[in-house]
Order: C-alpha cells, then structure tokens, then sequence
C-alpha cells in the first residue's frame, strides 16, 4: 500500500519531511513513526498505518510534502483498501474530516490572487540548462528594481514565461500577507529583509556554531509572533499546595498500581479545567478578521514538556471529563511519547489553555509567552516551604508561585483574576474525594 | 592650476566610453570624457568594427560580379581607385567621429583630448597639448579598451608586418598575405584582402577556422575560404619571423615539419591585449588579472569603490555592444539604482562571407557544460529566398531546452546572418518558446523565414522541409 500524507489539521495543507525514520526494506510494525514533519504549526510524526515492509520511499528529507502525496509504500500482505482509508482516518484524529482525495480538491489555485492561507511560496523555478527563469527584460528590470526573486514566481506564459500580471500577483499575494499575518510566512517574511549585520564572536575566543534544530526554529518563530502581536499583562498569585502534597503522599503508591505517576500536574490540570468552566473567555480565542471571540465547549490543555528537541506542547483532551487517574497515566504516557520524538502532529493541537510547570526543575516566578491562538497560559515554579500567616498564626506552608499571562485584548484584569483566584481556590480544596481510587 | 570638477569622469571615447558619457549626462550628471585621439569613437569606429566593415562592403562587389556570370550578366574587369577607396571610408568615420562630437557637445559633456593618468581614487591627470590638466571627479569609468595583440617575437619594426589597425589603412596591398590566426578579424581582413588582389595565406594554430565557433556554423566560411584564399592552413603556428628585403622570412611549425616561406605582407590577428599601460592605475586600488585585464564585479565596480570599468579593458567577449550595456550598468550603479550584467545575452557577429552570427547559449557551450538541448536546424538550401540570392549556403538553428521548450540560443551563418540574429536575442531575452517563433508569421520571401520554419522544424512541420526534428 501506498502511505499518503494525511490531512493534518484544519489549514495545514503541507509540511517539510525533517526526518525519515525508516528506510527501504526495512519492517515496519503499525504505528510505528516513519518521518518527521515540520509544519506551519508543529513538527510531529507520521506513524505507520500498517505492518509491513518497506518497499520504497517516495520523499527525501527536507522536502515540501502536501497532503495526499505518497510517502512511502509498504508491503503488507493483507493489504486492502479500507485499510488504508482506516488509517488515513485515524491519523487525521477522527473519521469527521474529509478524506484526502477529497480535501486535495479543494486545494485547487483559484486564479489570480489566492488567499493568504492558500498561498504557497515554496515554488523555486529549476531548470537542467542552469538558466534563470523566463521572463523579458522589461519584467526582470521592474523585479531587480523591487527586489523580488523571479525565481518563486511561477510564469503563466508558454514556458512558463512571466509576465506583468503574475509579477502583479505575486506582490499583491505578499502585500495580503503583510497585512493580514500569517505565522507561517514570518520566517519566510523574515529571510527577505535585509539580512542582519554579522556579528563575528571569534574576535573574543573560540566559538561552536550549531544549526538550529526544526524545534527550535519553530518555536523562535512563534515565540516571536506571539511577543509581538499579543498585549499580554502577567498576574503573579501563590497557593498553598500543603494539603495536595499530602495527598500525594498517601495515594502515590496506589496509583504507582495502576500505572500512573502521580505529580502534581494533574492536580493543576484539574484546577485550571475547573476554573476554565467558570471563565469560558479564558478558554477563547480571537478570530481578529471576523472580530469575534470563539467560545471553546472542550477544554484541552497543552502541557509544556522539556524535551531533547527543545520545547514541545502535547495536549490532554477533556482534561474536565477525565479522572485523576487517567490524567496521570495520559500525562506520563504522552510525556514519554514526546520525548522518544513520537508524538504525532495532531497530538500537538487544538489546544485551548497551557499549563508551563517548571517545578521538576526549580525555580520560583517566572513570566510565560502565550501560545496563540490560545488567549492565556498558566506558569507554575516550585512548590517551597514557606512562612505565613495562618488563622493569625506563623505556620510552615508548602507555597506554589503562579503566573497567569493573559492576552489583554480578550480579558480584562478583573476576569484574570477571578479566573486565577479560582485555580488557586481549586488547587487549595482539592476535595479528596477527587483523589481517591473508585 | 584649478581642478576641473565633475561628477563623473570617463576615460576613453569608445562605444562603452561615449555611451557611458551620454547616459550619464542624460541622466542629469556633470560629465568629463578624456580621449587622447581627436576623433571621438575608439577602436570601433576608427580602426575596428566600421573600417573593416566598410571595406567589406565595398569589395563584396568582386565577388558578386564574379558570381553574376553564371546568373548571365557580365562585368569587365573592375578598376580600383585606391585613394578613392580610402577617402570614401574615412569620410565615414570623420562623419560618424564629427557626429559623437556633436552630440556629446549638445548634452553639455565636456570632452578633454588627452593621455589620462590617475594620480590618485578621486584626481585624474589629463596629459593635454596645452599641458596638464587635473579632473577632480566622484566617479570615474575606465574604458580605455584593447588594442591587437602583437608577439614580441613577430614585432620587428618592419611595416610588412601589420595588426588590424595598419591593415585597415589600405597602405598597400602585398602581392602575397600571410595571416597569422583565422579568428574573425583574420578571416574578415582576408577576405578583404583576398578581393583586392592579395594571394591570401590563413595559418590557424588551433584545428579549425573561427575556433570557439560551431563546427556547422564555421563550414560555410571555411568552404568560401578555400576557395577564395589561396590556403588555409590548421594547427600551424608561427615560430619566428624574419626580414628578407623586401620581404618577411617566417619559419611555421606544424605538427610533422618545419617551414620557411616568404611573403610580401603578414597580417598578425592573434587577439587583442588590455590598454592598461600607464594609467596609473597603481595609485588606486583598481586591480588586475594576470593577462592584465581589470578585475571588477557584475556592477562593473572595480575593487576600488570610486572606479568602475566597462568594455574590452575588462576582458572576456571583446564586443562594442557589450561595453555599451556595460556603459549604461555603470551608470546605473553610479545613480544608486539597482542593476548588474545579469542573464544578458551578447549577441556576436562574423562579417565574413557569409556570416556567422550567434546569440545565447551555442551548442558547443551546451556540450562542454553537459547541458542537454536540443537543435533544430534549418538549411538555407530549402529556403526560396536564399535561392533567389543565389546563396543557399546558409544554416539556421535553435537551442532548445527540452523539457519547457524555451529557446536558450540561435546560431546562424548565411548571407545578412548579422542582420537577421536580433530576432534571435529578441527570443531569448524574452524567454520565448520554440512555439512561439513558430505561431509568428514571418514575411515571405525573406531569410528571416529560416528562424520560423526551424522552430516549426523542431515540431516537424516545416514546411519546406520533411521532418528533420534534431541532430
């Protein structure tokens, strides 16, 4: 069978192939990743759609890969089609979305300016003989004069010759793209600029260079996008996780049984899933060209993970409907996943809330980016012993430093607040009952 | 003595010089231009392109009353009038050299006669008849040009010896010519020579005439030239040249033997050298490659910021026409504008009877640089008009790039072949397609025909031809 590329997620059409894990006449078991991709939004994998071997890999690394296209092609004796279009589905992350036959359709250039979400700068013009690409004089003088690399304007001429009106296109395509924003294109936007003057650090000592890994390069590029398009206010606030620390104690060897290390992320997941009920806007987003904030039913959360790679974000579904437990297990289980670089594309989305626990390694308050198009991100330290005040009393608390970075354009102080308050009340009088294992 | 203050000065009045001048000036600068001859042109005008041209023009004739017999029309034996020749040609150049002078006086450049010599990246010393003049300038534009090569070992001293540049006086006309080199100027200057009465001998070092030309394109003009000249000898070389009264002794080596024969004149056409010679060009940071040609960057800017250099002086294709785009790039570049010599296609042309004319990418260059192409070929033999000028020794061809079928190059040879390769640049500046020039209709009887049936030949439907796709 031929493994195609899925549809990804709402919007991502293509992705770069990072990295190929397998190669030809190797076995391959179902499930098990075959490549890297990098996309507008993250980089995942794509896993095997079936058991089989290896017959012949279709794409090089480092290539522009859209959605339909065949990856890799497998050998499996009980190949049938309906498998094929199981695992298609399956990797989509639900049989709802259109299969990609059907999604490849709607993909076709609409004439003239397209859409800055359909816009595909990746064309290069190549030719054998070496030759630049066709167009006249005239045409070349006005692209030198404006800067504009004939080269990723594909001609609509015999040829492929460019013309006037596909120069016309093109700019009108990039101005759309300036003006509107998209995260995807500010790399791309980025490298056109002037390039940055050299700064030569070997005239103070020796010096390493190391390229940047895809991780990192997407996570500069959202970090900046995020930082510079986001009114953002930081809210500090501590809870005193005295009373969850006990509890952890006592049922930490009963959920050990059954295969879940208890932390205490999944206590602050149930927390802020709590206090996101009460506070839908927390759980928004701002769709800015309709003006108009999108209301989430689901909570999702994104847990930020430290990984080899650099930073990746799984998310947990329906952290509100799920029990501790659970949390816990699907906490270690994706955690793992991320590290061993298994985590698939669509395990990395549709997150509407993140939660950066910087506890494990230490550290007290610090001030989180937002993850857009997320419109607030908890950031949580380390739990340390503290002094305070208690029924007019000095007591020893176990105090947690928390920071709740907000985008302002959805909420408003007040909101952001009471919205923390209320994940402090959660984290405070966690109800026991909540822990026990039924 | 007060310096002369321009914005830019240009050194050397040839067709890069001038037009650098004119453009400059057109564009709102304050502009010196310094030519040590009186009259403005350069090498083109005065002792290059329009001489020999003109002269090959006028003795075309020989060859065409020749060839007129077998038509039924005779002439008698022609009469030269060799001062009458002379003096049409130099009227020529006195009017086109009066006409530059014109038209830089009209754009207010100011034109100073006289030897320049850069004292430093912003002086530049002019030797005059007046005596030395100092031009303070912002930029300056080098196109002094080449001038012929000449082996120390062949430059005796001796008048029977000569370059292009005496050639073309027409002083006398050697009973027996040698020619040392059968590169273009070789071939033209002996074909000239050839009609005027000389016993033309062709020695070619290399193992074909026009060498750097396309074998198919160069047969034509050698089939002429074995006909007209009374030799041509390949993969001879000149070892040593001697006088012998009134003669020149020289000594030629191929690769089995040694010869030494006598001749009345030799014409030495072995290339062209850089003029860099006391330019003083050491007290700048203008630099040089080791033939002596200066070194500078696609926006013709030399290593020194201030100094550009356009044309021959520069080296690669030694072309009027490219110095004058070049010209314009410098100029450009001087404005602060965006340009550069950049997928520009320099079109060469062979006055020889007929004429080779090129443009683009040739096959030759295809096969050395392992491009694959493909050629589509028309032969003037099919071509009514060619036939009507009794000149079916032609050949037109395309360089296609296979996949997008895009014209890269077109070679002709054939009678008019110069007059007839703008279209070809034309297609291959604008990047047009095999289809293209086949769709446009081309007037009939006429050779330009030949470009139109050969990109229809490439879809095997020329007319006049049966399916002859690529060789």
């Amino acid at each position: 069978m031929d493994v195609k590329l899925p549809q990804l997620a709402e919007g991502v059409e293509s992705g770069t192939v990072v990295n190929i894990l397998v190669s030809e006449g190797q076995e391959v078991e179902k499930d098990q990743p075959i490549m890297e991709l990098e996309t507008q939004k993250a980089v995942g994998s794509i896993p095997s759609p079936q058991a089989g071997i290896v017959i012949k890999i279709h794409v090089r690394e480092g290539m522009e890969v859209s959605v339909g296209q065949v990856l890799i092609s497998i050998d499996n004796e009980q190949s049938t089609a309906p498998a094929a279009a199981q695992a298609t589905a399956r990797a989509v992350g639900g049989a709802s979305r259109p299969p990609p036959a059907e999604a490849a359709t709607h993909r076709q250039p609409a004439p003239g300016v397209q859409s800055p979400e359909q816009f595909d700068d990746s064309y290069r013009y190549q030719s054998k003989s070496g030759v630049a690409p066709p167009a006249a004089p005239s045409i070349r003088k006005i692209a030198n004069d404006l800067g504009i690399d004939l080269s990723r304007i594909k001609g609509s001429e015999t040829g492929g010759r460019i013309v006037l009106q596909d120069l016309r296109a093109y700019i009108q395509q990039l101005q759309e793209i300036a003006t509107q924003g998209k995260p995807a294109t500010v790399e791309k936007a980025g490298t056109a600029q002037a390039p940055k003057e050299a700064v030569d650090f070997s005239r103070w000592g020796p010096i390493r260079r190391e390229k940047m890994s895809s991780v990192r390069r997407t996570v500069s590029q959202r970090m900046v996008q995020s930082w510079t398009t986001i009114p953002k206010i930081d809210q500090f606030d501590e809870a005193d996780i005295t009373g969850l620390l006990a509890f952890r104690k006592k049922y930490a060897s009963a959920y050990e049984k059954k295969k879940a290390h208890l932390t205490l992320t999944p206590f602050v997941l149930k927390a802020v899933a709590g206090a996101l009920k009460k506070h839908p806007r927390a759980n928004a987003s701002l769709d800015e060209t309709a003006n108009e904030i999108v209301f989430k039913d689901y909570t999702h959360i994104g847990v930020a993970v430290d990984s080899d790679a650099g930073l990746i974000v799984p998310v947990v579904r329906d952290v509100d409907k799920k029990n501790l437990v659970d949390l816990a297990r699907e906490l270690n289980e994706l955690t793992e996943k991320t590290r061993q670089r298994k985590i698939t594309v669509d395990e990395l989305q549709g997150g509407t809330f993140t939660l950066s626990n910087q506890g494990s390694v230490g550290g007290s308050y610090f001030t989180p980016i937002i993850y857009a198009p997320q419109v607030a991100i908890l950031g949580t330290g380390r739990g340390a012993p503290k002094a305070v005040v208690l029924r007019g009393k000095i007591t020893i608390r176990t105090r947690l430093p928390l920071c709740l970075s907000y985008d302002h354009r959805v909420l408003d102080g007040a909101d952001a607040v009471r919205f923390l308050r209320d994940i402090v009340a959660g984290l405070e009088s966690f109800p026991e009952g909540d822990v026990r294992l039924k | 003595m007060e310096p002369i203050k321009c914005e830019i000065v240009v050194l050397g009045a040839g067709p890069g010089g001038y037009t650098a001048a004119f453009y400059a000036a057109d564009r709102g600068k304050k502009v010196t231009l310094v030519e040590q001859n009186a009259r403005l042109g350069g090498i083109c005008l005065n002792s290059g392109c329009i001489p020999s041209k003109a002269l090959l023009h006028a003795t075309a004739i020989f060859r065409e009353a020749q060839a007129s017999a077998s038509r039924g029309i005779e002439f008698d034996k022609p009469k030269i009038d060799f001062p009458k020749l002379r003096a049409w040609k130099d009227n020529i150049l006195e009017k086109l050299g009066g006409g530059i002078a014109g038209l830089a006086e009209k754009r207010g450049v100011q034109i100073i006669q006289g030897r320049g010599h850069f004292e430093d990246s912003q002086t530049l010393r002019v030797e005059t008849a007046e005596g030395q003049k100092f031009v303070n300038y912002e930029h300056a534009i080098i196109a002094v040009g080449s001038k012929p090569a000449m082996p120390s070992a062949f430059d005796l001293g001796n008048k029977r010896i000569m370059t292009s540049t005496e050639a073309l006086d027409l002083a006398d006309i050697p009973a027996a010519l040698l020619i040392v080199g059968a590169g273009y100027i070789g071939m033209e200057l002996g074909t000239v020579y050839a009609a005027l009465g000389s016993q033309v001998a062709v020695l070619e070092a290399m193992p074909s005439i026009l060498p750097g030309v396309d074998p198919d394109l160069a047969r034509p003009v050698s089939r002429f030239a074995r006909k007209a000249f009374k030799e041509v000898r390949l993969n001879t070389k000149v070892s040593k040249m001697a006088t012998a009264g009134k003669q020149i002794k020289v000594t030629m080596q191929t690769e089995k033997e040694t010869r030494e024969e006598l001749y009345d004149g030799v014409l030495v056409s072995v290339g062209r050298a850089p003029n860099h010679g006391n330019l003083g060009l050491e007290n700048t940071r203008v630099t040089k490659d080791d033939q002596g040609f200066i070194k500078c960057n696609a926006q013709q800017q030399t290593d020194d910021p201030k100094i550009f250099a356009i044309g021959d002086i520069n080296g690669g294709a030694l072309l009027a026409h490219r110095a004058s785009k070049e010209a314009r790039i410098a100029v450009d570049v001087i404005l602060g504008e965006q340009n550069a010599f950049a997928n520009i296609v320099i079109p060469a042309v062979v006055y020889t009877d007929p004429e080779v004319a090129w443009c683009g990418l040739t096959e030759s260059e295809a096969k050395q640089k392992g491009i694959e192409v493909k050629v589509a070929k028309f032969l003037w033999g099919a071509s009514g008009r060619a036939l009507t000028l009794d000149r079916p020794d032609g050949l037109t061809k395309l360089i296609i790039e296979p996949e997008t079928e895009r014209i890269l190059g077109v070679g002709i040879v054939g009678v008019g072949a110069g007059e007839l390769i703008s279209e070809g640049v034309l297609a291959v500046e604008m990047g047009a397609t095999a289809m293209d020039l086949a769709h446009c209709v081309h007037p009939h009887p006429t050779l330009s025909e030949t470009l139109m049936e050969a990109a229809e030949g490439f879809y095997g439907t020329a007319t006049h031809t049966l399916t002859r796709k690529e060789t």
